[in-house]
């Protein structure tokens, strides 16, 4: 009889508890198999997402690198660390006590502050962001583990048996591996476990180290949620619970000694096979041998076939990724252990960047389709008066989108955000000049101000404004949008091509007081290491149906002139990519601001943290 | 070889140095000197366009301390403080069922059913509560067929979400100390505390709760500090006035390029968790005295 008589309050609590702990597993893996791509309603069982998966080659490349890196850090923090470990009962004294210090660090140092403290360190020792500074990072914050798992282990493991052995005969080297290692393997091989996991589902610290082409699983997930749900994620993370159960069955009996060593190390290797195989099959093809084209580009800002397309005319292979924000790419840039060989600026930032001198001068012999094709209006532009530096390669504004359905009168006006009536429902990009951009147009003034009176007048408009925003979002509220999570956003006009398409009840709008027009250029950075290849993308890109697969593809317009010959009918009557000319006559360019910036992000921090 | 060998085991100081030697060169050279530097860069100024001028004062602590970071602190303070409590409560159900109500075999099962959800990938479960919380979620369409609301509710992008994402994330940190402690614990104990006609409650508070003290401080010391330096959580689940200071600090790095700013935080969020790290480790050395 266990104490107390037996209570239904709480095996029913505890069964809730359980109930909270797998409800949302159920619910991924349930949803994994529904068809509806966008609503939580089961609309009927389907393997789509699953092919959808396979078929998905960033994700398989982002497993492999995840998988390289999770076994390098395993590796070396597992021999490292049981040396350590072995060594550390004989360390005593003060010495003792520094090292535990310096041992417990990573366990106790919240990761956002280990991974900015990493970031700035690889920038200052000039060590180039990639599979490399990953591996180096993993294996500072998780060699630890091993030390103090073993460690714990070995201090309770019973030195005679050493000592017996020893005495019959056997030399130093011969105790270690007949009786030392074996006593301590089964710790190890738990260390081991848990230093794979760690590395195979850190995020924070990898977002922060990742380079060109280092792309793991966890940030490609991230990225993919940021940028929409698709079922395709509830795919992936129940392949991933499919693949940690039987880990964590291991792990246990392990810990409990009831699993035979030989057993468990034969149930991980298949494991790991497990995981491995398809990747290989599905990575093998793409030979390393080939000359690389780096590309850091906007969000939505690249297309399968526009990929695939290089590659095939150019024999290559395009490494890419994306940034959400101006600042994003300037702080990796101005990092200078990232190598990026085209990056895709918008106007304001071109110019930061020239005075900063991280682009490259370009060599306009080599873009003859640039010079023959490119819309005027988008050349010679004061930022860049020359074009020395950039070339356009896509165009938009910033606007307002809305649900017709839910948004009731005529919306023309950003005064629609400032209105109670919609609190909890509006939804502001995560940028701090276009949301002052939009303030400072509802005040009737320039998007460039610099005259600090204004500039607070929009300050105290967006700070009233707050507790009607439900969010800052840049990357995926079209999705919002759509779900209904928001009725108005701020949006950039490309993003809501597509949905718009899907859903005629949603719209997008260029506000009677005006916004912003932007063109976000082709870049060089300084540093690059491919210009020659990165010359030839930009003037590929130039090719009148490339230019029209970049609209198809990507909903985002881009100043060619011979493009719309090719551009699907639907999307030339679309006012979101083709808006009516007199409309633009509102919009603005922005310009860099310099010394008022300091101004701009003094209160962009004061609005955002309120 | 056999020589290198003898030359060590006539020095045992050099075998122990070449031993840790790897270990310490990673713990060192890519954990201490970054924070190091970090600490340096905390001192140092913004200068145009977000690079790094070294020019020492104590500025951008002292700007650290404006009310509005304040507020900051205070917000991810209590948002921690509730995490760390309500994964108290429900990690002491599942911690005293799992050491005190069941035995064999249901044990195992009940212990490796928490520690699942804790090898699984953070970023994928906190992503599942963003499918149960959208206005077309699971949980909204449960509501509108069950009849208990008739419009969607605003779930996500809001403070509460970001209560269950933590508290979904951090509870097998509770759960895991707490269990270690409450297995140990002795039920005769608690038998005689109710053969003497101490009720129930009486006895958890007087017996049970005592006794495991020491689990549950490690479990709130490990909630508090990763609810307090949370990033993803927030970022994802949270709206418009969820900011922790995690986010703070990402911010500074990743946006508004004020690394020096940004470093100065990071370092007030260390010493704080440190000094909570500390404090629980002293209570529960006076407890334990206590107890003796």
């Amino acid at each position: 009889m266990r104490a107390g008589r037996s209570s239904p309050g709480l095996s029913l609590a505890s069964a809730l508890v359980y109930l909270f702990l797998y409800a949302p597993i159920a619910v991924l893996v349930i949803f994994s198999f529904n068809q509806s791509r966008l609503t939580a309603r089961w609309r009927g069982f389907t393997l789509l997402w699953y092919t959808t998966l396979w078929r998905d080659h960033r994700i398989f490349h982002s497993l492999m690198n995840s998988l390289v890196v999770a076994t390098a850090t395993t590796l070396i923090c597992v021999v490292l660390g049981t040396m350590a470990a072995l060594a550390w009962t004989a360390v005593g004294g003060k010495w003792r006590s520094a090292g535990e210090a310096v041992i417990y660090l990573p366990l106790i140092i919240p990761e956002i502050v280990i991974a900015v403290a990493l970031v700035i360190f690889f920038s200052f020792i000039h060590l180039e962001l990639g599979l490399t500074s990953l591996i180096l990072a993993h294996v500072a914050f998780c060699i630890s583990y091993v030390i103090v798992v073993t460690g714990a282990r070995l201090a309770s493991s019973d030195r005679s048996h050493v000592e017996a052995a020893m005495d019959l005969g056997a030399d130093e080297w011969r105790a270690f591996f007949r009786v030392t290692l074996p006593l301590a393997a089964p710790a190890i091989l738990s260390g081991a476990l848990l230093v794979f996991t760690a590395s195979f589902d850190d995020y924070l610290i990898s977002s922060f180290v990742a380079g060109v082409g280092s792309t793991t699983l966890p940030l490609q997930i991230y990225s993919m949620l940021k940028r929409g749900i698709t079922p395709e994620i509830n795919a992936v993370s129940a392949a991933i619970l499919a693949a940690t159960i039987p880990l964590v069955y291991i792990a246990q009996r392990l810990e409990r000694g009831s699993l035979s060593l030989r057993r468990a190390m034969a149930s991980l290797a298949g494991i790991f096979a497990f995981m491995a195989i398809p990747v290989l099959v599905r990575t093998w093809p793409s030979s390393p041998n080939v000359p690389q084209l780096n590309l850091y580009v906007w969000s939505d800002y690249l297309s399968p076939r526009l990929i695939h397309g290089f590659e095939q005319a150019y024999h290559c292979h395009i490494n890419y990724d994306y940034y959400d924000s101006n600042e994003a790419l300037l702080a990796k840039l101005q990092a200078g252990n990232v190598a990026y060989d085209v990056v895709t600026p918008s106007d304001y930032m071109v110019q930061i960047m020239i005075h900063q001198g991280l682009l490259a001068r370009l060599d306009k012999s080599k873009l003859p389709n640039v010079w023959a094709h490119a819309d005027p209006r988008f050349l010679h532009l004061p930022f860049d008066p020359h074009n020395d530096y950039s070339v356009p390669y896509a165009w938009g504004t910033t606007g307002l989108a809305y649900r017709a359905d839910l948004v009731k009168g005529k919306v023309d006006s950003w005064s629609v955000m400032f209105n109670p009536r919609y609190a909890g429902h509006i939804l502001l990009l995560d940028d701090m000049r276009e949301v002052f951009a939009m303030a400072l147009k509802e005040l009737g003034y320039s998007l460039n101000s610099t005259n600090p009176a204004q500039i607070r007048q929009a300050r105290d408009l967006l700070l009233r404004e707050k507790p009607l925003v439900k969010g800052y979002n840049s990357s995926n509220f079209q999705q919002d949008l759509a779900a209904g999570d928001a009725w108005i956003v701020q949006a950039y006009n490309g993003n809501m091509t597509f949905v718009m398409h899907e859903n005629p009840n949603i719209r997008y709008v260029i506000p009677k007081e005006g916004c912003t027009i932007s063109v976000d250029c082709a870049c060089i950075p300084r540093n690059a290491p491919h210009k020659k290849l990165a010359l030839e993308f930009i003037n590929w890109f130039y090719r009148p149906r490339v230019a029209a697969l970049f609209i198809n593809d990507c909903g985002f317009n881009t100043p060619n002139l011979l493009a719309p010959r090719y551009v699907r009918p639907w999307l030339l009557r679309n006012t979101a990519v083709f808006p009516n000319p007199a409309s633009l006559t509102r919009c603005q360019f922005m310009h860099s601001l310099g010394r008022a910036m300091l101004l701009y992000d003094r209160y962009w921090t004061e609005i955002k943290a309120d | 070889m056999e020589k290198v060998l003898q030359w060590f085991r006539c020095r045992p100081k050099w075998r122990v140095t070449v031993l840790v030697a790897g270990s310490l060169v990673f713990l060192v050279g890519l954990m201490l000197l970054p924070l190091m530097y970090l600490f340096a860069v905390s001192l140092a100024e913004r200068a145009r366009y977000g690079t790094i001028r070294w020019h020492f004062s104590l500025q951008n602590y002292l700007q650290a301390f404006h009310p509005l970071y304040l507020e900051i602190y205070w917000r991810s303070f209590w948002i921690a403080l509730t995490t760390t409590m309500l994964c108290a409560v429900l990690g002491y159900v599942v911690a005293y069922t799992i050491a005190l109500r069941v035995s064999g075999g249901w044990k195992s099962v009940l212990l490796m059913l928490v520690v699942i959800p804790f090898w699984t990938s953070y970023l994928i479960r906190t992503y599942a509560w963003m499918l149960i919380f959208r206005a077309q979620g699971v949980l909204n369409n449960a509501l509108l067929w069950l009849g208990v609301i008739h419009q969607p509710l605003q779930l996500l992008y809001t403070t509460p979400a970001v209560f269950v994402g933590l508290v979904y994330a951090q509870l097998p940190f509770m759960i895991l100390p707490l269990y270690a402690v409450l297995q140990k614990l002795d039920p005769a104990l608690l038998e005689a505390a109710q053969d003497l006609g101490a009720s129930r409650w009486k006895t958890f508070f007087r017996v049970t709760l005592p006794l495991s003290s020491q689990g549950l401080a490690a479990g709130s010391a490990l909630v508090f500090i990763s609810a307090a330096g949370a990033f993803i959580t927030p970022d994802l689940l949270g709206g418009a006035r969820s900011m922790m200071v995690g986010n703070v600090i990402e911010d500074q790095f990743a946006v508004a390029r004020n690394q020096p700013f940004g470093s100065a935080v990071a370092f007030l969020l260390t010493f704080v968790v440190l000094g909570i790290l500390l404090a629980s480790l002293r209570s529960t050395q006076r407890g334990a005295r206590e107890l003796l």
